[in-house]
């Protein structure tokens, strides 16, 4: 590989909710090719930190730089169109539609038709659309879905609407993924696909930033992981350097750690 | 699409629909018939039939613009009235003052129409749930009372503007009933293909994405603010098409007809046949257009018979009636 560059700079990112600091000063750095993770307690602020970096949220201080851009302050739409996607914690995908319409809209931002050209159905927004179909149809049958297309999204088991988030991530041509904790309420052996298809996506050259809560799937397949709790960043480092941290232990055996939740 | 356009009952539809004048005029000659010979059928005219059928269709075209607002991008619109008045109001002075050519008339009242849906839209793209619905109904109820009170803007009292002149075609003025069916038809055609086109084409993702959930949306690349507006223009400009038809074929027009109500009614009738389906706007304004119509004698208390109607559909069907899965 060429010498790596970071994708993603993270600095001194603070948010505070009224009195509540849910991420304090935190730096993270995820460099190109990585398979980054980001663990901590439960309401350590992981969420919260994806937030700020997607758009959804805006820091109270700090910085984000995206390819060398400084995101702070764009739209969530803005910056999914620069190359960032991510999936949601608590699953959010278009319940009432149809799984294949879900990973259409993810292509929204890699598409351009609007008003006159889906009136008229000419020529370039006919070949947009199909070229839009294909596309969700590579992205359902590379994480296995392709037999569900026609089923409601909301209707579908907790593991594959996880996939189908996924999906839906990935339709959008990112640069940059982020998953939050992907693995809820997966069990063993859909956690072991769901690493399988980690793995495959770093393949396509996606960057991966991911949150999770289970351990031993951080620690297999993470080249880089950052400890938070209670919103500060207490270690950082390669998975067995972080794994016999004193400060991890403690944080993880102090609080009171729900692997479910 | 995989689906097959020409079965039997398509084409017996498509006939039905195209024929339909002949069908209620040749009533008129039977009954016409019967009577010669002593019998008195007590079937309505076939101006009276047309009459209800065009305000029905009119009805439709109605409800297929509303629908695309809270149906399809799931934004409670209780004012869209307010875009019916504007085309109204558009077409009927420009054509009794003016003398405007209602070909000219029809698309400039679309126009004005999408950008009172756009100045409405602006300071409610921030807005969602009850919020935007207050605005919306705070909105139709100032055009309402602007036509209904600003004489030196309408030139008569109570908003009236009278004496509205047929379209010429060919040099044919259409105020014919069967005229105005075709016209009408045509016009709901229209309004149907343009609305199926986008329910089915990006935009209309992602309109049901934002309806969906926003915040997933936005993440995905989708503008709020570009969509909502786009979804507001076009429904306005659905609204001001169907006042301007509205316009020429009453030949005179009053305030009275945009009060608040009549936002009520056209949202019901999208809601009875399926909120977010151009099948079910279809049907629930045919439903309720015909309905509103064989009920007028009994004045205000059809709303009695509607609002029960209502209860009953959000009882037993609450996400309409031609819907397949039950709404939570
Ligand atoms: N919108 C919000 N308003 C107020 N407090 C919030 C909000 N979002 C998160 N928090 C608080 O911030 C802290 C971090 O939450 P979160 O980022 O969800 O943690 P994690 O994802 O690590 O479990 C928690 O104390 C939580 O209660
Ligand atoms: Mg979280």
């Amino acid at each position: 590989m060429s010498e790596p560059a970071s994708i993603l700079e993270i600095t001194n990112l603070t948010k505070h909710f009224g009195g509540v600091t849910a991420v304090s000063n935190i730096d993270i750095s995820v460099q190109e090719g990585q398979i980054a993770s980001l663990i901590g307690p439960n309401g350590a602020g992981k969420t919260t930190l994806f937030n700020c970096v997607t758009g959804l949220e805006s820091p109270s201080e700090g910085s984000v730089k995206f390819q060398d851009q400084n995101i702070v302050g764009l739209r969530p739409d803005q910056i999914a169109e620069i190359g960032m996607a991510r999936t949601f914690q608590n699953i959010r995908l278009f319940s009432q539609l149809t799984v294949l319409d879900n990973v259409k809209i993810g292509r929204h931002c890699r598409s351009k038709s609007r008003l006159w050209s889906s009136v008229s159905r000419n020529q370039k927004q006919r070949q947009e659309e199909s070229h839009i179909t294909s596309h969700a149809f590579q992205q359902l049958s590379f994480v296995g879905l392709e037999g569900l297309r026609d089923h409601l999204a909301g209707n579908l088991s907790y593991g594959d609407q996880r996939r189908v988030e996924i999906a839906r991530a990935l339709a959008m041509g990112p640069k940059l993924l982020l998953l939050d904790e992907p693995a809820a309420g997966m069990n063993p052996q859909e956690t072991q696909q769901l690493i399988e298809l980690i793995h495959a996506i770093r393949e396509q050259e996606i960057t991966i930033l991911l949150i999770e809560h289970d351990m031993k799937m951080v620690m297999q397949i993470s080249d880089w992981v950052t400890v938070i709790a209670q919103g500060e960043k207490i270690s950082a480092g390669e998975p067995e350097a972080v794994q016999n941290d004193e400060r991890v232990i403690r944080a993880y055996l102090g609080e009171s750690y729900d692997a479910e939740t | 699409m995989p689906r097959k356009l020409f079965t039997s009952k398509t084409v017996i539809l498509f006939v039905a629909v195209c024929l339909f004048p002949l069908i209620a005029y040749g009533s008129d000659r039977i009954v016409d018939l019967l009577y010669e010979r002593g019998i008195a059928l007590p079937l309505p005219s076939g101006d009276y039939i047309l009459r209800v059928v065009v305000q029905a269709c009119l009805y439709m075209l109605l409800a297929l613009g509303l629908n695309i607002v809270p149906g399809f991008t799931g934004l409670l619109d209780l004012g869209y009235v307010g875009f019916y008045l504007v085309g109204g109001y558009t077409a009927g002075l420009l054509m009794a003052r003016l003398g405007w050519s209602y070909w000219i008339v029809l698309p400039l009242a679309a126009v004005h129409g999408a950008l009172w849906g756009l100045l409405r839209g602006a300071p409610t793209l921030r807005l969602t749930g009850d919020y935007f619905a207050i605005v919306t109904f705070g909105f139709s109820e100032l055009l309402f009372r602007i036509v209904k009170n600003e004489q030196w803007l309408i030139g008569g009292p109570n908003g009236f503007v009278n004496d509205i002149p047929p379209p010429i075609l060919f040099g044919y003025q259409l105020n014919k009933y069967w005229q105005q069916y075709y016209h009408i038809l045509i016009l709901l055609v229209l309004t149907i293909v343009v609305v199926h086109r986008l329910q089915h084409s990006r935009v209309g993702r992602a309109w049901a994405a934002i309806r969906e959930d926003e915040r997933a949306a936005e993440s995905m690349g989708i503008n709020l603010r570009e969509y909502k507006s786009l979804a507001f223009a076009v429904s306005a400009a659905i609204g001001a098409v169907g006042g301007a038809f509205f316009a020429q074929f009453q030949v005179n027009i009053s305030a009275g007809v945009f009060e608040f109500w009549e936002s009520i009614f056209i949202l019901c009738m999208v809601v009875l046949g399926g909120m977010g389906t151009i099948k079910g706007s279809i049907l629930g304004a045919g439903i309720l257009g015909v309905l509103g119509e064989l009920l007028r004698e009994f004045g205000g208390w059809r709303y009695l018979i509607f609002g029960i109607l209502l209860i009953l559909i959000m009882r037993f069907r609450p996400a309409g009636l031609l819907s397949k899965k039950e709404q939570d």
